[in-house]
């Protein structure tokens, strides 16, 4: 896959590596915004890498964006290879008042609420970024059997935690937030704690596995933590 | 200035609807560029002093200090106990309150900006008392130059690079773009403006792209045709083509526009946009020198122009 880099605006360039989602080009993605922040040039604002893109936010009173996109060039020639990532077990409780779409998640995919607990929480999802809202995680690797289309009235109010379903991707709501996923469940853990450095639970390039655990457990967790 | 350096947590950078306003009251008030300071928008707000401060207003509206009209655009002295009237906008959406040595504020990610949804921070309510960090103790006079007081229209043109996802439209597509007015609708806040006006087609690869970065002032355009442009508050990615972004110098413009109000887009391509934003960037800086009284500035008349020049002493 050959990157393009290209200007998005005049305070950030674009280094694009296509537009599909695979878990080696993510790695490559991931490895080089890290090297471009351990670098930290005086003209750096921020760096926020996607599935397939990393965005490099300038200073355009520091730096043109032709010299900007020479020095670019340069992280390309030599990618280290992606560090791997921790995993992160997420408690879940399924179904009841924490998920009052899994009946439908189950019905609209021909199953019982017992397989989408099952087939929920058995693999090991990638971490592939973080964006949209503070600690929402984008993960890869939902099986197939469990995907549903999101609310056509999306609802006004989703708690933390909530862990949903759409299309074919699988998340959390980290901040209470309107939303259209189904919801399935909810995690006690607090995956998103702005006092904390990072702030996120999860980063790019780790893995997620949701573990089941039923009320009385969650109960246990309240004010649950990250860490 | 907002939230930098957390955007890859999904963190939006939040800050100044309008960063040139807010800059040239900052610096009414003797502040730096990233003081913290009260952003409102609409206007009609009192304040009551509880000591005495140095402050300035950044916004075209009438303003008291007790019964006494006082102007905008110039530092003031409260005494405590003073109260202080800003009413609604002439024009503009939102106006700034700068006091000398800036608000009191917890950092939440190495920012004091405020982003409700997430919990950091909350917008006012009545009965709030907001803390100031000092007290001044003498009292300074400082004016903006009539020629740098912003002037918000409600018919403006917006300057915007295109891309970074311009093969998603058509020539047709980016042809109305540029060559179509577009209005403000009343579905705008601090997270973006949408607009409505003239469709913008989408090229055969569609109006979604795979979930990608939202740089400031970057326009989106959905599958329903019509742009949204993306402000401070604006989520930190999203899947919808983006036709253009904004240059910076132009973003507080797009803030600025009233519901109702008119957007025409030029394109300017990227050298030009950084000239601009340099030069904008010379203008802030030579006025904070003027107001510190370290340069002076003179009006020239040249036939019907009138020219505003900053001059250094040479010692």
């Amino acid at each position: 896959m050959k990157p393009i880099i290209k200007y998005a605006g005049d305070m950030a360039a674009v280094i694009v590596f296509g537009e599909k989602i695979d878990e080696k080009i993510n790695g490559m993605v991931h490895s080089i915004a890290k090297s471009i922040e351990r670098d930290s040039p005086e003209w750096l604002k921020e760096v926020v890498p996607t599935y397939t893109s990393i965005y490099v936010y300038y200073d355009p009173l520091l730096i043109s964006y032709d010299k900007l996109r020479f020095l670019l060039k340069n992280y390309l020639k030599k990618v280290e290879p992606e560090e791997r990532g921790k995993t992160v077990k997420i408690p879940v409780v399924y179904g009841g008042k924490y998920g009052p779409d899994i009946e439908f998640v189950a019905k609209y995919n021909g199953l019982s609420i017992e397989d989408v607990i099952e087939l929920h929480s058995k693999p090991v999802y990638r971490v592939y970024m973080l964006g949209f809202l503070p600690g929402f995680a984008y993960l890869g690797g939902m099986d197939k059997r469990l995907a549903t289309p999101r609310l056509k009235v999306p609802r006004i109010r989703v708690p933390a935690g909530s862990i949903g379903i759409a299309g074919d991707q699988t998340g959390w709501y980290a901040i209470e937030s309107p939303g259209g996923w189904r919801i399935i469940g909810r995690t006690p853990i607090k995956t998103f704690n702005p006092e904390k450095e990072p702030p996120s639970i999860v980063l790019p390039g780790d893995y997620v596995q949701f573990v089941p655990i039923d009320e009385e457990e969650f109960k246990k967790y309240r004010g649950g933590m990250l860490d | 200035m907002g939230r930098y350096g957390y955007q890859k947590y999904g963190v939006p950078t939040s800050g100044y609807m309008d960063e040139y306003t807010a800059i040239l009251t900052n610096y009414l008030a003797g502040n730096y560029e990233d003081t913290p300071l009260l952003e409102f928008a609409f206007g009609n707000l009192t304040l009551k002093f509880l000591k005495d401060t140095i402050f300035a207003v950044g916004a075209n509206a009438k303003l008291h200090l007790n019964d006494d009209e006082i102007q905008p655009w110039r530092a003031h002295m409260a005494k405590a106990g003073d109260i202080l009237n800003i009413g609604n906008l002439r024009s503009g959406v939102y106006g700034y309150i700068s006091f000398k040595g800036g608000l009191k504020c917890r950092k939440i990610l190495g920012s004091c900006s405020t982003y409700p949804r997430a919990g950091f921070g909350r917008y006012l309510r009545a009965g709030d008392i907001i803390e100031l960090i000092q007290n001044p103790k003498n009292s300074i006079s400082r004016t903006l130059p009539s020629q740098i007081i912003p002037k918000y229209g409600d018919r403006n043109t917006i300057r915007v690079i295109l891309g970074p996802q311009e093969e998603n439209f058509t020539t047709d597509g980016i042809n109305a773009f540029l060559n179509s007015e577009y209005e403000v609708t009343s579905d705008s806040d601090r997270m973006g403006y949408r607009l409505r006006g003239e469709n913008i087609e989408h090229s055969g690869k569609g109006a979604d792209i795979l979930t990608d970065a939202i740089p400031l002032g970057s326009i989106q355009v959905p599958a329903h045709g019509n742009p949204i442009v993306m402000l401070a508050d604006r989520q930190t990615t999203g899947g919808y083509a983006k036709i253009g972004v904004v240059i910076r110098a132009d973003v507080w413009k797009v803030a600025q526009t009233p519901v109702g109000g008119k957007i025409r887009f030029m394109r300017v391509n990227i050298k030009e946009a950084r000239e601009i934003w340099v030069r904008t960037w010379n203008i802030l800086k030579s006025v904070k020198k003027y107001l510190e009284g370290k340069v002076k500035g003179f009006e020239i008349k040249i036939g019907d122009n009138e020219f505003l020049t900053f001059v250094e002493e040479i010692p």
